[in-house]
């Protein structure tokens, strides 16, 4: 087997490139051009960065499920959330923020497929599915936004019911279950309260900037494809690379989505 | 040692497109279609695993707003439910959209072998609440007060 055509891959599989760099001379396998893990560099440290970043969210909502669990009392997520665009004063507990989850979900499925179409070449099939990707997180955080903007204009943001002058058991006990609400003393009510909202805020935020930055990463890459740089380099890892982040971002969602809406 | 014309290429492939080096690696099926049958399997599996997540989260939705209004089973069941099945999608997003499942087994090991220490993690900050709370409750263990437990 020729050198050159090891390096450019067409090795029948992993264990023959590997046989055939244990066969080379030293002084060849010191050239470098060998990949242990089988997986390019850019991909690895992609990787990488997804498992530090996974320690931050995860020390976020480590953090929230230990002050809830200190607190005698929390508030009800399906009282807290359940307003829903166009219906008023209704109250649907779990249904927005389901149609959120279901955007991000499809939103991931286009991705995987705008990667599908990379590995096999398909310019157009990468622009198409990117396309949709840009557009599931834009619906996504256009769905935030009504969520936060809603909940700001019922009075919650970060470091609100802080001031007992300003809040009143009455203006508190919507949202927690009737039976806990009959008995709660202001101050429990109030600190359970405030840092259920600081957390919600702090996380889902976190979360949102994560979604931000991968719709511009998205663009990006759309561009890149339009432009043929990818085909012209011959391959679409890129596409892979802004992928893994975005299904992170999805990733990350399952769990926020259980932490805040069905414990 | 001179370097022959291979080794050359070698070193001009690492000096500029280092990407170049893991072609192979990046883009295996190069020389296939999109419409070729192996590209269609691929597409087959990402549709059932999109129908897998889909029908979870619909359970977890239908669990939660049942549990909410019914209250039959005890909240610690209904809330390890939710955790299993939260980790089961988790699984399956990155074992098939993230490829992990594809990459190779010592990769994967150095992947999930860090997050092992989520466990830890987990342990420690509940342990550390739970403390915390009981020191709360009791005036730092000198007295029995009477405190509202929500769960009770």
């Amino acid at each position: 087997m020729s050198q050159a055509t090891s390096l450019e891959g067409n090795a029948a599989s992993f264990e023959d490139h590997e046989k055939y760099i244990q066969d080379s001379p030293k002084a060849v396998r010191w050239n470098g051009g060998h990949s242990p893990f089988n997986i390019s560099y850019g991909k690895i440290m992609m990787w990488f960065f997804l498992i530090s970043d996974s320690f931050t969210f995860g020390a976020l909502l480590i953090s929230y499920g230990s002050k809830r669990y200190f607190t005698n009392i929390w508030p009800d997520a399906n009282l807290a959330f359940g307003e829903t665009p166009f219906t008023g004063e209704a109250h649907y507990p779990l249904v927005f923020v389901s149609i959120m989850t279901f955007i991000l979900i499809l939103s991931s499925v286009t991705m995987v497929l705008a990667v599908h179409a990379g590995h096999y070449m398909d310019k157009k099939g990468v622009i198409r599915w990117l396309l949709l990707t840009i557009i599931g997180g834009l619906a996504f955080l256009a769905c935030q936004t009504w969520e936060w903007s809603d909940l700001f204009r019922e009075g919650a943001w970060w470091g609100r019911y802080v001031d007992p002058t300003q809040v009143s058991i009455a203006s508190l006990s919507h949202l927690f279950d009737p039976a806990v609400a009959a008995k709660m003393s202001l101050y429990e009510a109030m600190q359970a309260t405030t840092n259920f909202y600081n957390y919600f805020f702090t996380i889902t935020g976190f979360h949102g900037c994560h979604v931000f930055s991968g719709v511009c990463l998205n663009v990006m890459i759309l561009i890149n494809t339009a432009n043929g740089t990818y085909e012209r380099r011959g391959h679409y890892e890129m596409v892979e690379k802004v992928g893994l982040y975005w299904h992170f971002v999805d990733l990350v969602w399952v769990f926020v989505f259980t932490c805040f809406y069905l414990l | 040692m001179v370097p022959d014309s291979e080794t050359n290429k070698h070193v001009y492939l690492y000096e500029h497109d280092q990407s170049a080096l893991y072609s192979g690696v990046l883009n295996p099926h190069k020389h296939s279609t999109i419409d070729s049958g192996e590209s269609k399997k691929q597409i087959r599996k990402i549709v059932k695993i999109t129908i897998y997540l889909a029908i979870v989260t619909t359970l977890e939705v239908l669990l939660g707003l049942w549990h909410h209004h019914e209250h039959v089973l005890a909240s610690g069941v209904v809330n390890a439910m939710f955790l299993c099945m939260t980790v089961f999608k988790a699984y399956l997003i990155v074992d098939v959209f993230m490829h992990l499942g594809n990459e190779i087994r010592n990769f994967v090991m150095a992947v999930l072998i860090p997050l092992t220490l989520f466990s830890w993690f987990i342990i420690a900050f509940l342990a550390d609440g739970h403390h915390f709370i009981h020191m709360n409750n009791t005036r730092a263990d000198t007295q029995k007060i009477e405190v509202f437990q929500a769960n009770e």
